[in-house]
């Protein structure tokens, strides 16, 4: 039996709104699901698990009927799917009582429940949110029947507030597959058996990476998988690590340069590591504002070398306030604290 | 430092003037506008120079003040000195058009260099605003100014710290207000944005819920009144023309009515000229007819036939329009029956149609209404996420937070520093004010700020809370003592101009004493002859260099 796997889909997000590719953004998640629904009409595939956040928030009736005229495209193929935290069931949402085709099995049930797909010879195991957070661990207490069905569990979590889960127990269940969905990164937790989808496209750009659908065989109880990727966007980390002497725009000349030479779909983070002319800062406003870069992070140091300054003024006010500062517990504040007051120092 | 020789070339009032003081207390004694100031001024300018400021803020700058009354070109003057034993010369112009400096060391003629610091140095690193707020006072100055306290600060920082003096404190904080200021301002631009966006998210939500209370509204009673408005729209009933069917039976009746007159009025002849006919034909059968006899007879047949025509045609008339009527009657009647069953079943039609169209409103309502909460919930999920800092303002608050860090961290690292040599500084205060007040004060201190503090009883007293001549004693104090700590290496000269003004005879005479005991040489300007009387009366040594017009 061939089968798709697919998760967060997130229909309707619009990521980078503030930029100028934002409205090309909004139109990804429609695109990506649509040609999800056209690979699996075009490779036959008679299975199709969407394991929760197809919507990105609660799906308003156009939606819904888009996507079950979607469906209603493969009509050969079985959809059986859940809601996850963004598109949880709320007594409101017309998602409750939205009739699917015949060929949609929604596993909507707060406890879970399972759908027996005859033709197919699958059992799946599945529960719907209904509500934003779900912190119990949900399936860690499952029984699996053991009969000539197959069993696939499609689940939703992994995080502490949305059913944690630890996968060598998921493992031990004796189920045949695994689809899970909720957290970004596509990840095969365990090799053809437990599978996080991941976002069938980056929601936001913290989503980095690759991201796409799984599609594989499920002969009996053995189960083959292999990750398909999507190319509307992707989101792609540049570490640069600068020296005291680079200037803005040459920095600015580098990143361009090595985003011309990559596919067009791609978007940047750029991470700037390394030390930083405490006389003379990056203009980051500059940097953030390129083509094709959403966001650049700062992590430089300004050059000084903190062991030589404490060295040589020991007992004086920056020797001194160097250890002061030193001496407190090291986060984010503490370490920039320091370097704005040695600046100072050594400023005047 | 001592001064050997006063050379002034050309300087405001005075012009070719040499003087040669005593290494200790030297008395300069002239009346007023005999240039004691003017002499004052000239030693602190030979010692720090003489900027000529620009424009406006130049109006009234030392510079003019003291330009050569006779020649504003020739504006030049000399200084010896010894430090450490060693002979110096000094020699400026201070012409701003040629300005020049000079320094030589008299013993083997080397020349100095005064921009490489040479002279900074023989003034034990002494800078100009120190030398003001300590050793040199001028007329009616005696409170040290505001810079005073950072120059204070600086001071016990790098002092305490043994460092190279080299650390300006007060600027480094100051960099570092400035860096949270500019931190904050665009930590606020950034919250403005997501606030604005908020607004917007705010407005619409406003919108949705207004849309779903008339949605709400419209369930309870819109759709009747949508209804009743479609009810209007139906056309009347088609119906029998009433009126026309009224006038038409009342014409019919007349007709009616016509015909049986006529009738009754041919019935009548037919009977006259029968009756007429058979009286006359009895009386002649029987009798001799009467001549024209027989035209009666003509006469009456044809009454009698007219009648009977008569009586015919409109016995006719009559019942034919009476078959008229009643086949009319029945087709009305007919008519009726059928119109009122059709109206009934149109009536069943419209309200089965009334009824579907009553329910898809009322779906349309509900899927209108269920659409609008679920926008109304995502709404809500995006202001709340509008709600979450961006990582922009976390950056910037991160930034406004580590200053504040910064700089509390410095001040009280600054204050811990300083503590030994301030509490030092503040003896030595509070030594030389009590001698000068005989015991009367004996404690003074500065407070965070700088400010002089001292205690009366259990109350702590400020300067000004004072009399003026107290006030002056404790600046004299605390210019004296911190004078000292700084001029550690090589004393400088102490210029007193007018000090004692508001002192009394004792308090005057207590402050000559503290005077005499010090190894500085001192310049004491006066234009009253009291300070001379009381040195001479306490036996301190004094040369005396008077002045006049």
């Amino acid at each position: 039996m061939k089968f798709i796997h697919i998760a967060d889909i997130h229909l309707g997000v619009k990521p980078d709104k503030d930029k100028p590719w934002g409205k090309e953004r909004e139109t990804h998640s429609w695109k990506a699901f649509t040609e999800v629904i056209t690979k699996a009409r075009e490779e036959q595939v008679q299975l199709l698990l969407i394991a929760g956040d197809l919507f990105h928030r609660q799906p308003l009736l156009r939606d819904l009927k888009e996507v079950n005229y979607q469906f209603s495209r493969i009509p050969k193929t079985q959809v059986v799917m859940i809601a996850g935290n963004h598109d949880h069931l709320s007594p409101n949402s017309y998602f409750r009582t939205f009739s699917w085709g015949e060929n949609v099995h929604f596993l909507k049930e707060e406890r879970m429940d399972t759908v027996e797909l005859q033709s197919l010879r699958v059992r799946v195991y599945g529960l719907s949110y209904w509500h934003r957070e779900l912190r119990e661990h949900l399936y860690d207490n499952l029984q699996v029947k053991r009969d000539e069905y197959a069993n696939i569990l499609l689940g939703h979590g992994g995080d502490e507030k949305h059913i944690p889960f630890r996968t060598s127990e998921l493992e031990m269940k004796g189920f045949d597959y695994v689809a899970m969905g909720h957290i970004h990164k596509p990840m095969e937790l365990a090799a053809d058996k437990v599978i996080m989808a991941g976002a069938l496209q980056p929601v936001d750009c913290n989503d980095t990476g690759e991201h796409g659908y799984f599609m594989g065989e499920l002969e009996g109880h053995v189960c083959n998988v292999k990750f398909y990727p999507l190319r509307y966007c992707e989101y792609v980390s540049l570490n640069l690590k600068v020296s005291k002497d680079v200037a803005t725009g040459e920095l600015k000349e580098v990143i361009a340069e090595q985003i011309k030479k990559s596919p067009a779909y791609q978007l940047f983070k750029v991470n700037l590591t390394g030390f930083s002319d405490p006389e003379a800062p990056l203009d980051l406003e500059a940097l953030t504002g390129m083509e094709r870069v959403v966001q650049v992070i700062d992590n430089c140091r300004p050059d000084y070398d903190l062991e030589k300054l404490q060295a040589q003024f020991d007992q004086q006010i920056i020797g001194r306030y160097i250890a002061a500062l030193e001496k407190l517990p090291q986060n984010e504040i503490t370490k920039r604290a320091l370097y704005y007051g040695v600046e100072a120092l050594l400023a005047e | 430092m001592k001064i050997t020789e006063i050379q002034i070339k050309n300087f405001g009032k005075l012009h070719n003037i040499n003087i040669r003081p005593l290494p200790g207390i030297n008395v300069i004694y002239g009346e007023n506008e005999t240039g004691k100031s003017t002499l004052q001024q000239f030693i602190r300018g030979m010692l720090f120079g003489i900027e000529k400021q620009r424009g406006r803020a130049g109006k009234n700058d030392s510079y003019q003040q003291y330009e050569p009354w006779n020649s504003n070109s020739y504006y030049a003057g000399g200084l010896r000195f010894t430090v450490d034993g060693k002979p110096f010369l000094l020699e400026r112009n201070f012409y701003h058009k040629e300005k020049s400096v000079k320094l030589v060391n008299e013993k083997d003629l080397e020349e100095l260099s005064v921009e490489h610091g040479d002279l900074e140095m023989l003034l034990g690193g002494m800078s100009k605003e120190t030398y003001e707020n300590t050793f040199c006072i001028s007329q009616a100055c005696v409170e040290t100014k505001k810079e005073f306290a950072d120059v204070l600060q600086n001071y016990f920082v790098n002092a305490s710290l043994g460092g190279d003096g080299g650390v300006n404190l007060s600027g480094a904080r100051r960099r570092l207000k400035e860096g949270q200021k500019a931190a904050d301002q665009k930590y606020r631009e950034k919250v403005q944005e997501r606030k604005e966006e908020e607004e917007r998210l705010l407005l619409e939500e406003k919108l949705l819920k207004k849309d779903i209370e008339q949605l709400k509204k419209q369930q309870k009673d819109g759709y009747k009144s949508f209804l009743e408005k479609n009810q209007n729209l139906i056309p009347p009933e088609p119906d029998i023309n009433q009126m026309a069917e009224y006038l038409r039976n009342i014409r019919q009746q007349r007709e009616q009515q016509k015909y049986d007159r006529r009738f009754g009025i041919s019935l009548f002849f037919m009977t006259v000229g029968l009756l007429l006919g058979i009286w006359n034909c009895a009386a002649h059968l029987f009798s001799n007819p009467a001549p024209g006899w027989i035209g009666l007879e003509v006469f009456t047949v044809i009454l009698c036939l007219v009648g009977i025509g008569g009586v015919y045609y409109w016995h006719r008339r009559s019942k034919q329009l009476k078959i008229l009527r009643r086949k009319q009657e029945e087709e009305t009647k007919e008519l009726m029956q059928y119109t009122s069953r059709e109206r009934e079943q149109q009536r069943y039609k419209e309200q089965q149609e009334k009824q579907a169209r009553q329910r898809a409103v009322e779906e349309m309502l509900q899927i209108q209404l269920l659409e609008k909460q679920a926008e109304l919930m995502n709404l809500r999920e995006e202001l709340e996420e509008c709600r979450v800092l961006t990582p922009e303002e976390l950056e910037y608050e991160h930034q406004v937070r580590a200053y504040e860090l910064a700089y509390h961290t410095l001040e009280q690292l600054s204050q811990e520093a300083y503590q030994d040599t301030r509490a030092q500084m503040e003896q030595e205060i509070s030594r030389i004010l009590s001698e000068l007040t005989n015991g009367k004060y004996t404690k003074i201190g500065l407070d965070a700020q700088m400010n002089l503090v001292t205690t009366e009883g259990k109350r702590r007293l400020h300067p000004w809370q004072l009399s003026q001549g107290t006030m002056e004693q404790m600046y004299m104090a605390l210019r004296m003592g911190a004078g000292g700590f700084f001029t550690r290496e090589e004393s400088m000269p102490i210029l007193l101009d007018e000090v004692f003004v508001s002192f009394d005879e004792k308090r005057l005479e207590g402050a000559l004493q503290w005077l005499g005991k010090q190894k500085q040489q001192i310049f004491l300007f006066t234009c009253q002859k009291r300070e001379m009387e009381i040195l001479e009366r306490n036996g301190i040594p004094f040369g005396k260099i008077m002045l006049s017009r």
